[in-house]
C-alpha cells in the first residue's frame, strides 16, 4: 500500500484522530457545564420508576448491601428461595380448623383450610402469588377476588423463622382467642392487601382503589426497593445518560443533583421522615387519594405534607375521641413497633441539641441485614458522639460499663414482631414517677425483675441519679411481688408480653430457674401473644440454664388444644415447682379479674 | 523520536507500571483506606496498572516492528512518538480518573484514555501499513 508522501500526513494520520476526540470531548464537556438542564433543579414528582436493576449499573456497591438487607426481601413473589416454609405438607390446628400448607401439581405453593372434625367443610383454599416479611416470620399473599375484583389478600397463618412452624396471626396480635369453630375468628386477620400491606411493604404503591370495590394495584418495584428511599429514579437516570455528566460531576463542586433524593445528605428531620414513612404509623391527609393512588409521598419533601404521624391524643376527622390511645403508654411513649419515628420525634436528642435522627443509628448500606445499625456506631457510640465519658462516666450510676446506655434510656417496651422490643423514645429512667401506678413499666424494674417500683425510685437517689420524689404510695399489691410478676399476672396484654419478655433476658440479675417459675403462668394465659412470648421466654432461659427442661418446654404449644396445654404445663410445674401465687389465690384472683378488665386488640 | 531512545523509554513505561502493581499489592495487604473500600478506585487502578505495562511492552513490539519492516525513518519517529504518548495517556488517564473519581464514575482525566487509546491504535495501523517505499519528500 502506498502511503501518501507528504510530510504532515503522518502527523495528520497518527496524532489526528486523538486530536479530534479532544476536540469533540473538549466541545461536549463545555456544553453539558453550560447546559441547564444537565445541572439545574429538575421535576421528580412523577419520574418513571426505574427498578433496582437499573440503580445496580452505576451504585453496585450501594445495590449489594441493599440486596442483603431484609427490606428487599419485604415483598416478593411466592417462588424459589423466597419461600421460607417447607409447603410440603405441614398443618396447623387452631380453633377447629386445620390449615394444611402443600404444592400444587406443578409445585406451586398453596393453603387449604378446613373445618375439623366430618365432613371436613373447606373454608379457604388459595395459590400462594407472594410472600411478605422474611426476618422475625413470612406471611403469604393469595389472588383472591372476595370483595372486588384485582383482589389480594394477606392470609391468618405465617411461617415463624426463629421457631421454624407456623403460627396463626391471632397469636402475633394483642387480642383474645376467639371461639373455637368460629369462621370470623379464624379470619379475623385474612385481610386485604391491597389497601393495607402494599403501602409499606413495596416501592411506590398505587393502590388503584375503584368507586366500584375493585383494585387494579401496581407497585413500582415489589419489596423496599432504591426507590422507596431516593424516590423515583426515572428523571435521574435520564440526566446521568450523559457519561460526560457523570465524569464531570466527580468534581466536588459539580456534585449538586437534584434528579435523585439522598437521605444521607439531608437534615435530620428529613431524613428520619423518609424513615418515618413507615416506621411510624401516620394518618393521611386525603384518605381517597391514598387508595386510588399512593401516599404522594416523595423523599426529600416534608412529610407532613401529605400525612401526620399518630400520637396518643390523635384524632380523625373532628371527633373528640382518641382511637389511638391503646398503642401508647400514658406518657405518650409509643407501645407497639412501626411507631419507631414518634418515639424519635418525643425524644429530646431529637427535639434538642444537634437534633439526633434515624441516621445517627441507623444506615441501609453501611450495616448488617438485621437491625441494620451502624458500623461506626456500634455499642454505645452513638450516645457517646454527643455524651462524652467527662460528662457522663461510664460506669454512671452504679451500673458497670457492661450495661449498656440503651438498657436504661431506650428499655424494652414495645411490642412488635411477637417479640418486646426497645422503645425508641430516649428517656431517662424516673421509676417514682410511676409509684402506686400499675399502667406502665419502668427500665429499671424491666430488668431487676425480682423488684418492686418503690425499690427502683428509693434506689435511683441512692445511686446519685436524677430522679424524682415519689408523688403517690406504693399500691398494697407492690407487697406481693415485684413490679414485673404483677405484670405478668395482673398487667393489661401488652404488660403481660412485655413481662414475659423481660423474664427471659440473659441480662437480667435474677436466677433463671425463679424466672422460670414465673413465666409458667403465663402459659395459661387466655391471649395467645402472651403464651407465646411466656413459652419463647422459658425455652430461652432453658437453653442457657436448664437444658434438661428442653423437651418438656417443647411439647408445649401455645395454640394447641387447651388439655394438651395444660398437660404440659403440669410436667413443667413438677419440675419447677408452684408459682408465687401458690397458697394466695385472693391474691391470684384480684390479679386475673385486673386483667380481664384491660382487654386489648391492637396489632402486632 | 529515535529508536534507543524510544525502546528505553518503552522499558521505563513497563517498569513504572510493574511497579505500581507492587504498590497495588502492598495497598491491598495493608488494606489501605480508600483502596480496598472503594471498587471504583480500585478497578481504575488495575486498568492503569495493567494498561500502562502492556502498552509499554507493544511499545517495545512496534519499536522492533519498525525495525523489522524497514518502515521509513521520518514515519518511524512520529509512529514512536504516538505510540509511547498514547501508551502513556492510557495508563495515566486510568490512575488519575480512578485516583480522583465521582460517585458513579472515574474523574475528568479518564478522557486521556480514549485519545491515547487512538494514538496507540493510528501507531500500530501505521507500523501495519506503511512500507519502505513510502518514502516522506522531506526526509530525503
Amino acid at each position: 500500500m502506498m502511503m501518501d508522501g507528504r510530510p504532515r500526513a503522518a502527523a495528520i494520520l497518527l496524532f489526528g484522530p486523538a486530536l479530534v476526540f479532544a476536540v469533540a470531548a473538549t466541545s461536549v464537556a463545555l456544553w453539558t457545564l453550560a447546559d441547564d438542564d444537565a445541572w439545574g433543579p429538575v421535576e421528580r414528582r412523577g419520574a418513571a420508576v426505574v427498578q433496582s436493576d437499573t440503580c445496580a449499573r452505576c451504585h453496585p456497591q450501594q445495590h449489594a448491601s441493599w440486596h442483603r438487607s431484609y427490606h428487599r426481601t419485604m415483598t416478593q413473589v411466592a417462588e424459589g428461595d423466597a419461600l421460607l416454609a417447607p409447603f410440603a405438607g405441614e398443618q396447623l390446628d387452631y380453633l377447629g380448623f386445620r390449615a394444611t400448607m402443600e404444592r400444587g401439581a406443578e409445585g406451586q405453593p398453596r393453603v387449604r383450610i378446613a373445618a375439623l372434625g366430618e365432613p371436613a367443610e373447606e373454608l379457604f383454599a388459595a395459590d400462594i402469588a407472594m410472600t411478605v416479611g422474611s426476618h422475625r416470620y413470612q406471611q403469604y399473599l393469595a389472588r383472591v377476588d372476595r370483595e372486588g375484583a384485582g383482589e389480594v389478600w394477606r392470609l391468618p397463618l405465617a411461617w415463624h423463622v426463629a421457631e421454624g412452624r407456623w403460627i396463626h396471626l391471632n397469636g402475633a396480635f394483642l387480642e383474645p382467642e376467639g371461639k373455637l369453630g368460629s369462621e370470623e375468628d379464624y379470619l379475623r386477620h385474612l385481610s386485604r392487601w391491597n389497601d393495607n400491606c402494599v403501602f409499606c411493604h413495596n416501592t411506590e404503591p398505587r393502590p388503584g382503589a375503584a368507586a366500584d370495590g375493585s383494585f387494579s394495584t401496581r407497585v413500582g418495584e415489589l419489596g423496599i426497593a432504591c426507590e422507596a428511599c431516593h424516590g423515583p429514579a426515572g428523571a435521574h437516570v435520564e440526566r446521568h445518560a450523559n457519561p460526560l455528566r457523570r465524569i464531570l460531576a466527580a468534581e466536588s463542586a459539580l456534585r449538586q443533583d437534584g434528579s435523585i433524593a439522598d437521605p444521607g445528605e439531608m437534615s435530620a428531620d428529613l431524613s428520619s421522615e423518609v424513615c418515618g414513612r413507615c416506621h411510624g404509623n401516620r394518618i393521611a391527609r386525603d384518605l381517597s387519594a391514598v387508595l386510588r393512588d399512593g401516599d404522594g409521598f416523595l423523599p426529600g419533601e416534608e412529610l407532613a405534607r401529605v400525612s401526620r404521624p399518630i400520637f396518643a391524643d390523635s384524632v380523625i376527622g373532628g371527633s373528640a375521641e382518641t382511637p389511638f390511645s391503646e398503642r401508647f403508654w400514658p406518657d405518650g411513649t409509643p407501645r407497639l413497633s412501626a411507631y419507631e419515628y414518634q418515639g424519635l420525634l418525643l425524644s429530646a436528642c431529637h427535639t434538642g441539641g444537634e437534633g439526633l435522627g434515624c441516621g445517627a443509628c441507623h444506615s441501609m448500606h453501611e450495616s448488617e441485614p438485621s437491625m441494620q445499625l451502624r458500623r461506626d456506631r456500634q455499642g454505645d457510640a452513638t450516645c457517646r458522639h454527643c455524651h462524652d465519658e467527662g460528662a457522663v462516666p461510664p460506669a454512671h450510676g452504679g451500673h458497670t460499663a457492661a450495661i449498656s446506655c440503651a438498657a436504661c434510656h431506650m428499655p424494652r417496651v414495645t411490642y412488635g414482631l411477637v417479640q418486646g422490643m426497645i422503645s425508641h423514645r430516649i428517656t431517662s429512667p424516673d421509676p417514682a414517677a410511676l409509684v402506686g401506678r400499675d399502667d406502665q413499666p419502668d427500665a429499671c424494674t424491666q430488668c431487676h425483675v425480682d423488684r418492686s417500683r418503690s425499690w427502683a425510685a428509693e434506689g435511683m437517689a441512692a445511686l446519685g441519679l436524677r430522679g424524682r420524689q415519689a408523688v403517690a404510695l406504693p399500691s398494697v399489691e407492690e407487697s406481693w411481688g415485684s413490679r414485673v410478676l404483677l405484670d405478668l399476672y395482673g398487667g393489661d396484654p401488652l404488660q403481660r408480653v412485655l413481662a414475659a419478655d423481660a423474664l427471659a433476658q440473659a441480662s437480667t440479675p435474677v436466677a433463671a430457674e425463679l424466672r422460670m417459675r414465673w413465666l409458667l403462668g403465663a402459659l395459661e394465659d387466655e391471649y395467645p401473644a402472651v403464651r407465646f412470648a411466656a413459652a419463647r421466654g422459658l425455652a430461652q432461659v432453658a437453653d442457657d440454664e436448664a437444658p434438661g427442661l428442653t423437651a418438656k418446654i417443647a411439647a408445649y404449644d401455645f395454640l394447641g388444644p387447651v388439655e394438651l396445654r395444660l398437660e404440659a404445663v403440669d410436667a413443667l410445674r413438677e419440675a419447677l415447682g408452684e408459682d408465687p401465687f401458690s397458697g394466695h389465690e385472693e391474691r391470684r384472683s384480684s390479679l386475673l379479674e385486673h386483667q380481664e378488665r384491660q382487654l386489648l386488640w391492637i396489632g402486632e | 523520536m529515535s529508536a534507543d531512545r524510544h525502546l528505553r523509554l518503552s522499558i521505563a513505561l513497563v517498569a513504572i507500571f510493574l511497579a505500581m502493581g507492587l504498590w497495588l499489592e502492598a495497598m491491598y495487604g495493608l488494606r489501605a483506606e480508600g483502596w480496598v473500600d472503594d471498587p471504583l478506585r480500585r478497578e481504575f487502578l488495575r486498568l492503569g496498572h495493567a494498561h500502562g505495562a502492556l502498552l509499554g511492552l507493544v511499545n517495545v513490539a512496534l519499536g522492533w516492528g519498525c525495525e523489522r519492516l524497514e518502515t521509513p525513518a521520518a514515519w518511524a519517529m512520529k509512529i514512536r512518538m504516538a505510540a509511547w504518548i498514547g501508551a502513556s495517556l492510557v495508563g495515566v488517564g486510568f490512575v488519575a480518573g480512578g485516583l480522583l473519581h465521582g460517585p458513579t464514575d472515574p474523574g475528568l482525566p479518564i478522557l486521556a484514555v480514549p485519545a491515547g487509546a487512538l494514538m496507540v491504535l493510528t501507531s500500530s495501523v501505521a507500523v501495519a501499513l506503511v512500507r519502505p517505499s513510502d518514502i516522506l519528500p522531506s526526509s530525503d
